[in-house]
């Protein structure tokens, strides 16, 4: 069976410098596969080759078993993309910004529609239309989830989605994307963040200087642990992994 | 509504939401229509006074009593060019050159209130007018408005969620470029309401039309280059600054040394320089006013002859008269040869000056205003040239009156006393003599021949803009 996502023997080279070096993954459909890693060691640009925005230097990766370099556009249809800055217009509300994006991406939702994505991230009403520029980082960060569900692709790319949330804010956002995934959408996300990687993903693969070191997965039932992806993450010997 | 719109909405919205933009774009609204309306009046005046002026200059000549013809020789005309109607937009080079000649027995005056030589003002750039504000400061304000359409978008995230819906740079680049064309559209309105204007006042549509095409071809380009450089460049502060630096190039930089080396290359000497220079021809010609002056021997043998007497005296006509005539003709094809040459080379610096043009659209397109409008060097030559043929003709046709209808020995006693004085006179009929003057602009087809090179350029700046906006968007990066 194809793979929603896929990289194989991804490398990557900008400006000389190597940022992916034989990175080698699948993430299957309505899972949840956390890339982690510290700054720098390729997590964004392994998000970004699979939306066209990087191209590879060697290997490819693949979206729903096509190779992101023969049909870049297919592969962002499929994807729902949440950067880290949860990047939306400041001018204008979270209805407006709703309806813009997805009129870029070919899709029309009504305000209804619209209402119950932003119940569901718990945007509260009375936000809803003032603009964007008045909100605090989380509930940005809704707003763009809300897109992301009403795109209703089947995966999910997030770039440290939990960055600069409060512990409650964190929480709500890793129930949701819980129930994304067993809705079916494939989730990729990066993150520094060990704690909720492991409370949130079915695999965790570590990322470090390009090369994807290690990878561990959850028992069935059960929470990956914490303590022994933070000693890998941490650089310390003798842990425990799985085969990525 | 397609994706391009939709983009183009989106920006028409951030700006209308940004007071900086609005208050910005509303200055400009208020300077543009003041200055509008302040030329519009100032022009339509000036019209209106130098028809007015014309026909009573005509009626002054044709009231004079009967006199001495050559004496009306040198009592002289007026001739009045009045500005075109669409010198409410362009007034081009009258301010410079002179809009009215004193015409003359012997002489070739130069165009009264002009501020300076025609050839200085190549650029045209001397006052504040509508077509001025639209070549220098509208291109600002579409860089104030555009430097940072897809850095904006770039430096908040926001290409990147942009692209992520599956958008192509080429489509987000038509987004942002249908967004300038609408605020440009918005900008051709006063100049549209202008032209409509000067139609009513007589204008050809067609040269009214292709003056607003041209601006907006031209204000296109700019949109073209603001674009550019919010898709190539990675900084706004390094787009803004890039783009004042190119508009600062094209618009005044350009321009400036453009008149500078045109001067330089091609030496036109003004009116007054040439004329010293023509003196001592001028002297060899001998002075019509004598007609015993030597240098008109062979002339006096060749009339005796023709008429087979053996004294001027016994000459059927009058041999003052004569000697004028004759020496009008002498000196007006040697004032003719130094206009002509001096005409040819401001035409030269001018056609000189034109080919900058493909170093800043400013100057293409202030060269196709001036033609289009009809306020450019070579209406301003023609001026000269129709007026100096009016001068010419009604001297000659008075010389011609003094030659056959005043008896030759009336005319050299005619200082002798009063009634002396009264016989050596004509009838006052003899001035009708002077031809109605009345200068009309080229038509507007002339006009559009002589504005093709400057509006060819324009489109090759276009082309080559749009060029470079087609192969940025294709390689939008992150």
């Amino acid at each position: 069976m194809t793979s929603p996502l896929e990289a194989r023997s991804l490398s990557l080279v900008r400006e000389g410098n190597t940022v992916l070096d034989g990175v080698s993954f699948t993430v299957a459909k309505g899972e949840i596969f956390a890339l982690l890693g510290g700054n720098g060691a390729g997590k964004s640009s392994t998000l970004l080759t699979f939306l066209g925005f990087l191209d590879p230097s060697g290997g490819e990766v693949l979206v729903n078993g096509k190779s992101v370099g023969s049909d870049v556009a297919g592969a962002r249809n499929s994807i729902a993309y949440l950067p880290e800055a949860a990047s939306l217009y400041g001018h204008l509300t979270a209805y407006e910004n709703l309806d813009y994006f997805l009129d870029l991406a070919g899709k029309s939702a009504s305000k209804d529609q619209i209402n119950v994505a932003l119940d569901r991230v718990a945007l509260p009403q009375e936000a809803r239309t003032r603009r964007l520029q008045s909100y605090s980082k989380g509930m940005r960060q809704k707003t763009a989830i809300a897109l992301a569900l009403l795109r209703e692709t089947p995966i999910l790319l997030l770039d440290e989605p939990t960055s600069g949330l409060d512990p409650v804010a964190i929480d709500e956002f890793h129930d949701l994307v819980k129930a994304l995934a067993e809705g079916g959408q494939t989730v990729l996300m990066v993150t520094h963040d060990v704690y909720g990687a492991c409370q949130v993903a079915d695999r965790v693969g570590l990322l470090r200087h390009g090369k994807l070191v290690g990878s561990f997965a959850a028992e069935k039932g059960q929470r990956i642990d914490t303590e022994t992806v933070h000693a890998a993450f941490a650089g310390r010997p003798h842990f425990q992994t799985d085969a990525a | 509504m397609s994706t391009v719109l939709r983009i183009a909405r989106e920006e028409w919205r951030l700006w209308l939401r940004s007071k900086v933009v609005v208050a910005a774009a509303l200055i400009v609204a208020v300077l543009l229509a003041a200055t509008s309306v302040l030329t519009v009046n100032r022009v339509a005046e000036e019209q209106s006074q130098r028809i007015e002026q014309q026909i009573a200059a005509e009626q002054t000549f044709f009231a004079q009593p009967d006199r001495h013809p050559h004496r009306m020789v040198h009592y002289g005309h007026y001739a009045f060019r009045p500005p075109p109607p669409l010198a409410v937009f362009e007034p081009g080079v009258d301010a410079v050159t002179g809009q009215s000649i004193f015409l003359e027995g012997h002489r070739q005056n130069t165009a009264m209130f002009a501020d300076t030589k025609a050839a200085a003002d190549l650029g045209g750039f001397a006052s504040l007018t509508p077509a001025i504000l639209y070549q220098l400061l509208l291109p600002l304000l579409l860089i104030v408005l555009g430097h940072a359409m897809f850095l904006r978008e770039r430096e908040s995230g926001t290409l990147a969620v942009m692209l992520a819906q599956g958008q192509s740079g080429t489509k987000l680049a038509l987004g942002k470029a249908a967004a300038l064309l609408a605020v440009i559209a918005i900008f051709m309105i006063p100049l549209i309401g202008v032209a409509a204007y000067s139609v009513s006042l007589g204008e050809s549509a067609l040269a009214a039309t292709s003056l607003v095409a041209g601006y907006f071809l031209y204000l296109c380009i700019w949109g073209g280059i603001v674009l550019a450089a919010s898709i190539l460049l990675k900084q706004r502060a390094v787009s803004l600054g890039a783009l004042i630096f190119v508009w600062l190039f094209a618009a005044l930089i350009v321009p400036r040394f453009a008149i500078n080396a045109s001067s330089a290359v091609i030496d036109a000497p003004g009116k007054i320089e040439s004329d010293l220079v023509m003196l001592a021809e001028q002297r060899k010609l001998g002075d019509g006013h004598n007609a015993a002056d030597p240098a008109f021997m062979q002339l006096q043998a060749q009339v005796l002859e023709e008429y087979g007497v053996e004294t001027i005296e016994e000459l059927p006509i009058n041999w003052r008269g004569v000697v004028a005539s004759y020496s009008e003709a002498e000196l007006t094809e040697l004032l003719n040869s130094y206009a002509d040459k001096r005409m040819e080379l401001e035409a030269s610096q001018s056609h000189l000056f034109g080919l900058f043009g493909f170093a800043s659209p400013t100057i293409a397109i202030s060269s196709a205003s001036r033609t289009l409008s009809g306020t450019d060097l070579a209406t301003h030559h023609r001026f000269l040239r129709e007026s100096e043929d009016l001068r010419f003709g009604f001297v000659q046709a008075l010389n011609e009156k003094h030659a056959t209808d005043l008896d030759y020995t009336a005319d050299i006693n005619r200082n002798n006393g009063e009634e002396a004085s009264r016989a050596a006179r004509i009838n006052a009929n003899a001035w009708q003599v002077l031809d109605e003057f009345r200068f009309e602009p080229d038509s507007a087809v002339q006009r559009m021949d002589r504005a093709m090179p400057s509006l060819g350029i324009l489109i090759a700046w276009l082309i080559a803009a749009s060029g470079v906006v087609y192969l940025a968007s294709r390689k939008v990066r992150l």
